[in-house]
């Protein structure tokens, strides 16, 4: 009998106790997904009228004239069509989107090892790679292995809403304004579904036809614009606005993308680490109850042997 | 004929849907001037100036909606406002508006003594979001 039996009797109990606490994280995990998934979906609706504009602005080969003719930064201001225009590349910025804490199962070394990948193809390496992060474990881990972290943010809410979010974005865009990288990758998890998430690194800027999701050009129906705009002011004040709100939603909906699939993955942690306390408590009360047993039985042989003596 | 013609407003933002209704006439600011849309416009797209939306409910009464910015289309008269943020009139928070703007006025002053002029920019922008929340709730 290799364990005494108060020895087991104290693990059965840490770990039932540690078993109460996965158990409750996992549903608290998995209360902040079913919010979440809520917002997403209205968060959609948002991301979708403006595409569909810009899908629309773009079929009237705006997109086309607007990449040839503009870039030059008028007096100072932001230039909006610069964000169509491809640089020629000398730096390139990677938004990384990871959790700032813990106990979320793989979620966060997925994103780094396949950002890290991402980093090391296409010639791309600590000098010509500004990192931006958003979670406290990705801006770590850069920093570390000396990676130029220009900027990091934690403490992203468990359900981003849009105006705590504005200001990262406002940020991530204004960097690209200033020229500080000639293209953004942003990298994260995509929620699949509760069991899967699956890496993406997106290309968000500047924005071309590719990124804007190139079916949307070939059905053009399903996005119910088909009419053709009275534009007021004109077509390229619209591009103006638009292509800034577009550029932050493209951000933001990867924010929150990244969050749903971190909620999910911290809720299936939780629940393998909560069938796994189960499981080592079954077979510890089986390893108590031999003890107990064997014990119990030894103490009766013990005492027929004592008494078979006295007669 | 049956009913009048009427236009469904929904004004959009990242956070959800602020606002649904139908209407007959929606009055909005556009960044070189008013426009006024009533059933069977014409098919637009405006970009809008930081101000507010005016869509009519009754004869004589307006429900008005702050919007920063963001752009409006209309097509089928249906008119959505796609916007980065927006509030109904009774949804804004006037004590948030009002330290907005002060913190917007502080850094328009050191935007001006640093002569930084995109954060300048950014932070008239952020003032006229708060002014146009705080005149629209003190309506």
């Amino acid at each position: 009998m290799p364990a005494s039996l108060q020895e087991v009797k104290r693990r059965i109990e840490s770990t039932k106790k540690t078993g109460q606490i996965t158990g409750a994280m996992q549903m608290v995990s998995t209360a902040k997904l079913s919010q979440i998934q809520k917002h997403t979906t209205s968060y959609q609706k948002y991301a979708q009228k403006i595409r569909s504009v810009i899908t629309h602005l773009a079929k009237s080969h705006l997109l086309d004239s607007a990449t040839v003719g503009s870039g030059k930064s008028q007096n100072g201001k932001i230039n909006t069509l610069g964000m169509l225009k491809q640089r020629p590349v000398k730096k390139t910025g990677v938004v990384v989107i990871t959790s700032d804490r813990g106990l979320v199962g793989s979620y966060n070394s997925n994103v780094i090892k396949q950002t890290m990948q991402l980093i090391d193809s296409d010639k791309r390496n600590k000098d010509n790679t500004v990192i931006l992060a958003i979670g406290g474990t990705g801006a770590d881990f850069f920093k570390k292995r000396g990676y130029d972290v220009e900027y990091e943010y934690r403490g992203v809410k468990d359900i981003p809403t849009f105006r705590e979010v504005r200001p990262i974005v406002n940020n991530i865009v204004a960097m690209y304004d200033n020229e500080q990288y000639d293209e953004l990758y942003v990298c994260y998890n995509h929620f699949v579904n509760t069991l899967t998430s699956v890496f993406r690194a997106e290309k968000m800027l500047p924005i071309s036809a590719e990124n804007m999701g190139s079916d949307d050009f070939n059905s053009p129906d399903e996005n119910g614009i088909a009419a053709d705009y009275e534009t007021e002011p004109s077509q390229d004040a619209i591009l103006e606005v638009v292509l800034p709100q577009y550029a932050e939603s493209l951000v933001y909906g990867a924010i929150l993308d990244a969050k749903t699939s971190e909620h999910s993955s911290s809720s299936t942690a939780m629940k393998s680490a909560s069938d796994n306390a189960r499981d080592i408590i079954s077979s510890l009360e089986l390893k108590y109850n031999r003890a107990r047993q064997s014990a119990i039985t030894t103490e009766i042989t013990e005492i027929t042997g004592a008494q078979a003596a006295l007669e | 004929m049956d009913a009048k013609p009427t236009i469904v407003v929904n004004i959009v933002t990242p956070d959800g849907s602020v606002y649904e209704n139908s209407t007959s006439l929606v009055v909005c600011k556009t960044t070189v001037g008013e426009i006024g849309i009533m059933p069977n416009h014409i098919p637009t797209l405006a970009a809008l100036a930081i101000d507010r939306v005016r869509v009519q409910t009754t004869e004589e009464k307006f429900d008005e909606i702050a919007v920063s910015g963001g752009f409006m289309e209309f097509s089928d008269n249906t008119l959505s406002i796609v916007a980065s943020s927006a509030e109904k009139r009774e949804d804004i928070d006037t004590n948030r508006a009002q330290r907005a703007k002060e913190r917007a006025e502080k850094r328009i002053e050191e935007a001006k003594q640093t002569h930084n002029v995109d954060e300048l920019r950014r932070a008239e922008v952020s003032l006229r979001r708060a002014i146009n929340r705080i005149s629209i709730s003190n309506k």
